[in-house]
C-alpha cells in the first residue's frame, strides 16, 4: 500500500468499475491514512452517513462475492458496518454536504 | 430649455431615489456639532459639510459629488458660507469641526452658484433629450439655482460646445449610449469606473474646451470596459444613459429585489413601467442600501434581464408519452395529474424509492423548502438533491467537521479589514464581479494578495492591482499545496499557538501530520509545480498578517478531493489564529444566487433543513409531528446516485426543477443514458432546456421578477425576492409543487411564500427569528438568526465554534485518479467568464452574448504551437469520456500542459468531456481535472450546430461573426 493508501489506481479500469467499488475506493482512499482499526472505522461510518441503502447494499454484495476489484480497506470497513460496529454518535455532528 | 417647464422634472411619485448625501459616511464617534442654516447637527468629525447639511435636511446643489464617490471639489456648485472662513468653500471638500457655521443660501453663494450654472448650461444642448426624460439633472439644478436665462449664449450648434461637431454617439455598447454633447466632464463616470468598479476604462481626454471622457482610443464595445454600468448610474447628465430609458422612457413604478445570478446577491431596484402581467423593465439600479453590493453591480445583474421575456420563455405545460414525441400544451390540472399519477405508478412498480427530486439553487428558499418536503413527505423519501452537489457540497462537509457548520465565516464587508488576502480556485472579477470589485477597492488600500490559480487571471496584474505572489499551481494538487503552505507555517513556528491551545482541538495529531516531509514546500512542489522558495514566502507573508482571509471558489471544490482541501483551507485559518472577527475567515464564494439556502433548506439527501442528518430521531419528530408523516431515517439518493441507480433499473422517476442536469453535469453521455433510462421525467424550467428534450412533463416557471420569497447569499445573507409582476404562467412555483403533492395525496397548502417561511422558522433554530416583516424591516439578516442574535449574525465563530472546539483534521493529499498520459498529455479544467452566467439559459438570451458569443479553448503557445493550433482554429478536444470541437484561444495567461474552458454553451458540450470522478465525500464532479488532448478538428460548424439541438439560441442579431471572447 502507497502513502495514498489502497490500490494504485488505473484510470482506464476504473471507468468500467461499478459506482460502488469505484466510489468506496475512494472513500477508503481518504481515510488509508489512519491505523487500519481507525480507517476502517471511518470509512464505515461515513457509508452509513451519507450512502442511501442500496448503495450500501451494492457495496455489501461486492463484498461478499469476493470481488476483487473491492479495496481491503473498503472490504474491512464493510465488515464492520454489517457489524453493526459503528458509532452511531458521530451523525449527531452536523453532517455537511 | 431654460425658459420652458419641465415636462417630467423629478421623479415619478413612489419612485423617488435613494437619498444621495453628496460623501461617503465617515466612521466614527458623532462628537462634531455643526450648525448649517441655523439647524444643529452632529456627525463624526472629518464630515464633509455637504454631507452634515444633508442629514439635516438641507439639499445643497452638486454636480460632480455622490456619496458613492470621495469628494473631487470640481463643479463649484456647492459652495457655501462658513463663519470665519474666507470666501465660499466647496461643501463637498470641507470637513466638519465641532462648532462650525454654515450658510448654503446667502446672496453670494447664490450668485457664485448662478453663474457656474450659467457656464454649465452654455455647455448643454437646449434640446436635452434627458432634460425632458428626467433622466438628466441640468434642468432640476437650473431651477434650484435660478438660472432662467444664460448670457453666453445657447447651445444651438454642435460647434458652440467644448465637444466637438465630430464626436457622434456612441452606441456600440449593448446596454448603453454615450452622447459626448451632453457630458460636462464632472468625471463622476471616470472616478465611478476607477472607485468602485476598479477597471479604469475610463479617462478624461483633452483639456479646457476639448476636454471629453473616453473609453480610452476606441469604442466603449472595444474597451476596457466591463459594463457595469457605475458610470451610468453616476452620470448626472445624459451623456451615458441607459438605452433601455430612451428606448422606453422614464420608470413609473419601482419594487426592491434581489438578483437571480450569482452568489453575491446583490440588491437592486427594479424601476418599471407598467403594472400586472404588463409590466416591462426599464432598468435594474443597484441599491445602496444592499448589504451585499451597497450600489454596485455588473453586467449581468443590472442588464441581463431580458431572458424573463425572450419568445423561447415556455409559457404552457406541456406533455408527450415518450421522448420522441411531439409537445402537447395542456392545462395544469391535466400536467398535474400527470405528474403525481406518473410517479405514484412508478412507485407501484418499482417501490418508494424508485423517484426523487432535484431542486433548484436559482430557486427561492420557500420553493426549495416545498420542494424538498414535497420528497420527504408525499414521495415517501429522501431522494432530494440541489445542484449544490456540484458545486459547495464540500464547502458543506469540510466547514462542518471542522467547525460544525456549513456557513461561510464572514460577511462581504469583512473583506475591508482584511491585510492578506489567499484567493484560491476562484476568479472574483468573472464570477463573483461585485465582490471582485470590493476586493480590489481593498487592494487599493494596500492590503495584498495571494493568488494560488493554474491560470493568470485577471485579479493576478490588473489597473493598480498586483498580486503578492501568484502560484500557478497545477490542476489536482490542491490539497498538497495547502499542507505545503500548513507545513511552513507550522514548522517555522509562525502559527497561533494559543489560538490553537484555547479554541482548537487534535492539535497535537495535526501538528504531527502537518511538519512531515511529506508536506514540505520542497516535497510537495513536485505535485503543485510550484518553487519551493515562492510557495515559503506566501506562506510567511500569510501568517504574518495581523489579518489574513481565504477565499475561494470551485477550484476548491470540484475536485476528488475537494472535501479534503476545505478542510486544509479550514486548518490554515485555525493555525494562523484567523477566524471570528472581521477581516479574517474561510469565505466560500457560492455559485449561484441562492446555493446557500437551497443548502439551507434541507436539499441535501441525508440532511433536513439546518444541516441535520435525517438519521437524527429529535430532528425527524419536529418534522413527523408538523407533516404528519413518518421520515425515512436513511440517506437517499444524491444527483450522481441517482443517474446511477437510474442505469441500474432502479430509480424511475424525477422531478427536476430549474436545473438542467443534461449539460451541467459531467460525462454528459452517462447523464444521457440514466434520463434515457427513465419512466417519467418531470422538468421546470424558463426554457426548453437541454435536459427538457428527456422530460415527458414540461411544467413552466416563473422568473425572479415575478416570485416573492428570499434568497441566500454566499455571506448567509437573508435577502427579500419581491415580485414586480404576478407570475406569467398563471402559477407560483411554490403553487404548483404543492399542487403535484396533493395530487399525490399528501395534501400541502399554503396561503402565501411568507407562511412558508413562518414554517422554515419554526422548524429550524437558525432560522428561528427570521419572517418576511422581519426582512422587510430589517432590509436583509445573516443566519443564524435568533434569539441570541435577533439582527442576525455577520461573523460566525466569534468566541467559540459552533462544534464547540475547531478541529484539526489531518489532511492527506491523495493525487486524483484522473492522470495524464501519452494519450491524453494536458489537462483541462474549467470556469467561468463575466458576461455568461452558468449554462447560459439566461445570458445566451440576453446581449451578454456580444461578449462571448462561444465558449474558446484557452492554452498556452507552446502547447499549441506543437500542434499547428492558432487563435481561431477550430479544435477537437477529447477526454477518456467524449470528444468535443470548440475554437481555440491561444494564450499566455495558461501555463503549458493545461487547458481551459468554460461551460456556457450547449453546443460547446463542455460536460460531454468531465468524468464522472468526483469528490470521495460528497461525490462533488472532478470538473476541475480532467485528462485530455487537442488536435485542429475538422468538423465544420455546421456539423456542430445540428448536434447541438434546441436550446441553442440565436444569441443576438449581428454578433454570430464576432471576435472569440476577448479573454
Amino acid at each position: 500500500m502507497s502513502l495514498q493508501g489502497g490500490f494504485e489506481v488505473d484510470s482506464e479500469a476504473r471507468m468500467h468499475e461499478p459506482p460502488e467499488i469505484r466510489l468506496g475506493g475512494d472513500v477508503a482512499r481518504a481515510f488509508a491514512h489512519y491505523p487500519p482499526e481507525r480507517a476502517a472505522h471511518e470509512i464505515a461510518t461515513h457509508l452509513r452517513k451519507f450512502w442511501e441503502p442500496r448503495m450500501r447494499a451494492a457495496v455489501v454484495a461486492r463484498v461478499a462475492q469476493g470481488d476483487s476489484r473491492v479495496d481491503p480497506l473498503l472490504a474491512e470497513a464493510v465488515r464492520r458496518y454489517l457489524a453493526g460496529d459503528i458509532d452511531s454518535g458521530e451523525i449527531a455532528e452536523p453532517s455537511g454536504g | 430649455m431654460t425658459t420652458t417647464t419641465p415636462r417630467s422634472g423629478g421623479p415619478a411619485p413612489g419612485l423617488a431615489p435613494e437619498p444621495d448625501y453628496g460623501t461617503p459616511a465617515v466612521r466614527g464617534e458623532a462628537t462634531a456639532g455643526v450648525t448649517v442654516d441655523g439647524r444643529h447637527v452632529q456627525v463624526p468629525p472629518g464630515t464633509s459639510v455637504m454631507r452634515a447639511a444633508r442629514e439635516a435636511g438641507i439639499e445643497i446643489p452638486k454636480l460632480c459629488a455622490t456619496d458613492r464617490l470621495a469628494a473631487f471639489g470640481s463643479c463649484r456648485l456647492c459652495v457655501v458660507e462658513v463663519d470665519g472662513a474666507k470666501g465660499v468653500p466647496a461643501s463637498c471638500t470641507t470637513p466638519c469641526v465641532d462648532g462650525m457655521v454654515v450658510r448654503t443660501d446667502t446672496e453670494q453663494v447664490r450668485q457664485v452658484r448662478h453663474g457656474v450654472m450659467e457656464l454649465y448650461l452654455s455647455d448643454h444642448p437646449a434640446d436635452c433629450a434627458g432634460c425632458a426624460r428626467g433622466s438628466c439633472e441640468m434642468q432640476d439644478l437650473a431651477r434650484r439655482t435660478g438660472v432662467a436665462q444664460v448670457r453666453y449664449g445657447l447651445v444651438d450648434t454642435p460647434t458652440a460646445t467644448h465637444v466637438d461637431g465630430g464626436a457622434a454617439r456612441d452606441v456600440s455598447n449593448p446596454y448603453f449610449d454615450y452622447d459626448p454633447q451632453a457630458c460636462i466632464v464632472c468625471s463622476r463616470c471616470v472616478r465611478a469606473c476607477a472607485d468602485i468598479q476598479g477597471t479604469f476604462a475610463l479617462t478624461v481626454q483633452g483639456r479646457g474646451f476639448d476636454a471629453r471622457i473616453a473609453p480610452g482610443p476606441t469604442d466603449f464595445l472595444g474597451s476596457e470596459c466591463v459594463s457595469c454600468g457605475a458610470c451610468v448610474q453616476a452620470c448626472p447628465t445624459d451623456a451615458l444613459v441607459e438605452k433601455s430609458v430612451v428606448q422606453l422612457g422614464m420608470p413609473t413604478r419601482a419594487v426592491d429585489t434581489t438578483c437571480a445570478y450569482c452568489g453575491v446577491g446583490c440588491s437592486f431596484r427594479a424601476e418599471v413601467q407598467g403594472s400586472g402581467p404588463e409590466t416591462r423593465v426599464v432598468r435594474m439600479m443597484p441599491s445602496k442600501a444592499g448589504g451585499a453590493n451597497e450600489g454596485h453591480s455588473c453586467v449581468k445583474g443590472r442588464f441581463a434581464y431580458g431572458y424573463a421575456n425572450h419568445p423561447d420563455r415556455q409559457m404552457h405545460p406541456m406533455v408527450r408519452d415518450s421522448i420522441d414525441q411531439e409537445w402537447r400544451v395542456v392545462s395544469w390540472e391535466e400536467a398535474v395529474t400527470r405528474v403525481a399519477d406518473g410517479f405514484r405508478a412508478v412507485q407501484a412498480e418499482h417501490g418508494v424509492g424508485s423517484i426523487g427530486g432535484i431542486s433548484s439553487s436559482r430557486c427561492t428558499n420557500e420553493e426549495v423548502y416545498v420542494v424538498q418536503k414535497m420528497v420527504r413527505a408525499a414521495f415517501g423519501n429522501n431522494n432530494i438533491d440541489t445542484c449544490a452537489r456540484v458545486c459547495h457540497s464540500p464547502t458543506g462537509y469540510g466547514l462542518s467537521q471542522t467547525f460544525g457548520t456549513s456557513a461561510g465565516t464572514q460577511d462581504f464587508a469583512s473583506v475591508d479589514e482584511t491585510d492578506v488576502m489567499l484567493l484560491i480556485g476562484a476568479n472574483p472579477t468573472d464570477a463573483h464581479p461585485v465582490f471582485g470589485s470590493r476586493m480590489k477597492r481593498r487592494l487599493r488600500q494596500g492590503a495584498q494578495i495571494i493568488i494560488a490559480d493554474p491560470r493568470r487571471i485577471d485579479l493576478v496584474r490588473t489597473p493598480h492591482v498586483e498580486a503578492a505572489h501568484h502560484l500557478p499551481l497545477l490542476p489536482g494538487s490542491n490539497v498538497a499545496f495547502i499542507n505545503a503552505m500548513a507545513h511552513t507555517i507550522v514548522s517555522e513556528g509562525l502559527h497561533d499557538e494559543q489560538f490553537l491551545r484555547e479554541r482548537c482541538e487534535d492539535v497535537e495529531d495535526y501538528l504531527q501530520f502537518i511538519v512531515r516531509e511529506e508536506n514540505s514546500p520542497e516535497t510537495t512542489a513536485e505535485a503543485t509545480g510550484i518553487p519551493p522558495e515562492q510557495l515559503r514566502a506566501a506562506a510567511r507573508l500569510f501568517a504574518a498578517a495581523p489579518n489574513g482571509s481565504i477565499y475561494y471558489g470551485l477550484g476548491v471544490t470540484e475536485h476528488s478531493q475537494g472535501s479534503t482541501m476545505v478542510m486544509g483551507l479550514a486548518n490554515l485559518a485555525m493555525v494562523t489564529g484567523n477566524i471570528g472577527r472581521p477581516g479574517v475567515g474561510v469565505n466560500p464564494l457560492r455559485g449561484q444566487n441562492n446555493v446557500q439556502g437551497s443548502c439551507d433548506m434541507g436539499s441535501f439527501p441525508h440532511e433536513l433543513p439546518g444541516y441535520r442528518h435525517v438519521g437524527l430521531d429529535d430532528v425527524r419528530d419536529i418534522y413527523e409531528s408538523l407533516w404528519h408523516v413518518t421520515i425515512s431515517p436513511q440517506p437517499g439518493l444524491r444527483i450522481p446516485n441517482m443517474f446511477d441507480a437510474a442505469i441500474g433499473g432502479t430509480f424511475k422517476g424525477v422531478f427536476v426543477h430549474g436545473e438542467d442536469i443534461a449539460q451541467s453535469d459531467p460525462n454528459l453521455h452517462h447523464v444521457r443514458q440514466a434520463l434515457t433510462s427513465m419512466d417519467l421525467v418531470v422538468v421546470q424550467d424558463l426554457f426548453l432546456n437541454e435536459t427538457a428534450k428527456y422530460a415527458h412533463v414540461f411544467l413552466p416557471g416563473s422568473s425572479f421578477l415575478e416570485k416573492d420569497g428570499t434568497f441566500t447569499n454566499a455571506e448567509r445573507r437573508l435577502n427579500r425576492v419581491r415580485p414586480v409582476m404576478p407570475s406569467l404562467v398563471g402559477k407560483d412555483e411554490w403553487q404548483i409543487v404543492c399542487d403535484i403533492a396533493t395530487a399525490m395525496g399528501y395534501p400541502m397548502h399554503y396561503e402565501s411564500a411568507a407562511q412558508i417561511m413562518d414554517e422554515i422558522a419554526a422548524t429550524t433554530p437558525t432560522f428561528a427569528g427570521v419572517s418576511f416583516a422581519r426582512l422587510d424591516e430589517e432590509g436583509s439578516m445573516q443566519w443564524p438568526v435568533n434569539d441570541k442574535a435577533p439582527h442576525g449574525t455577520p461573523t460566525m465563530h466569534v468566541d467559540g465554534f459552533v462544534r464547540g472546539k475547531g478541529r484539526l483534521v489531518p489532511t492527506v493529499y491523495v493525487p486524483t485518479t484522473e492522470t495524464t498520459n501519452r494519450r491524453y498529455p494536458l489537462v483541462l479544467t474549467t470556469g467561468r467568464i463575466l458576461t455568461q452566467y452558468n449554462v447560459g439559459a439566461q445570458t445566451r438570451r440576453t446581449a451578454n452574448s456580444t461578449w462571448h458569443p462561444e465558449d474558446v479553448l484557452e492554452m498556452h503557445p507552446a502547447d499549441a504551437q506543437m500542434r499547428g493550433i492558432s487563435t481561431g482554429d477550430r479544435v477537437e478536444l477529447s477526454s477518456r469520456v467524449g470528444v468535443t470541437t470548440l475554437t481555440a484561444l491561444v494564450s499566455d495567461r495558461m501555463q503549458p500542459g493545461v487547458v481551459y474552458t468554460t461551460f456556457h454553451h450547449p453546443v460547446s458540450g463542455t460536460n460531454v468531456i468531465t468524468t464522472e470522478n468526483s469528490d470521495w465525500a460528497t461525490n462533488c464532479p472532478e470538473y476541475k481535472v480532467t485528462a485530455v488532448q487537442v488536435a485542429v478538428a475538422n468538423a465544420g460548424r455546421a456539423d456542430l450546430a445540428a448536434r447541438a439541438g434546441t436550446d441553442t439560441v440565436d444569441p443576438v442579431a449581428g454578433v454570430a461573426d464576432a471576435e472569440v471572447a476577448r479573454r
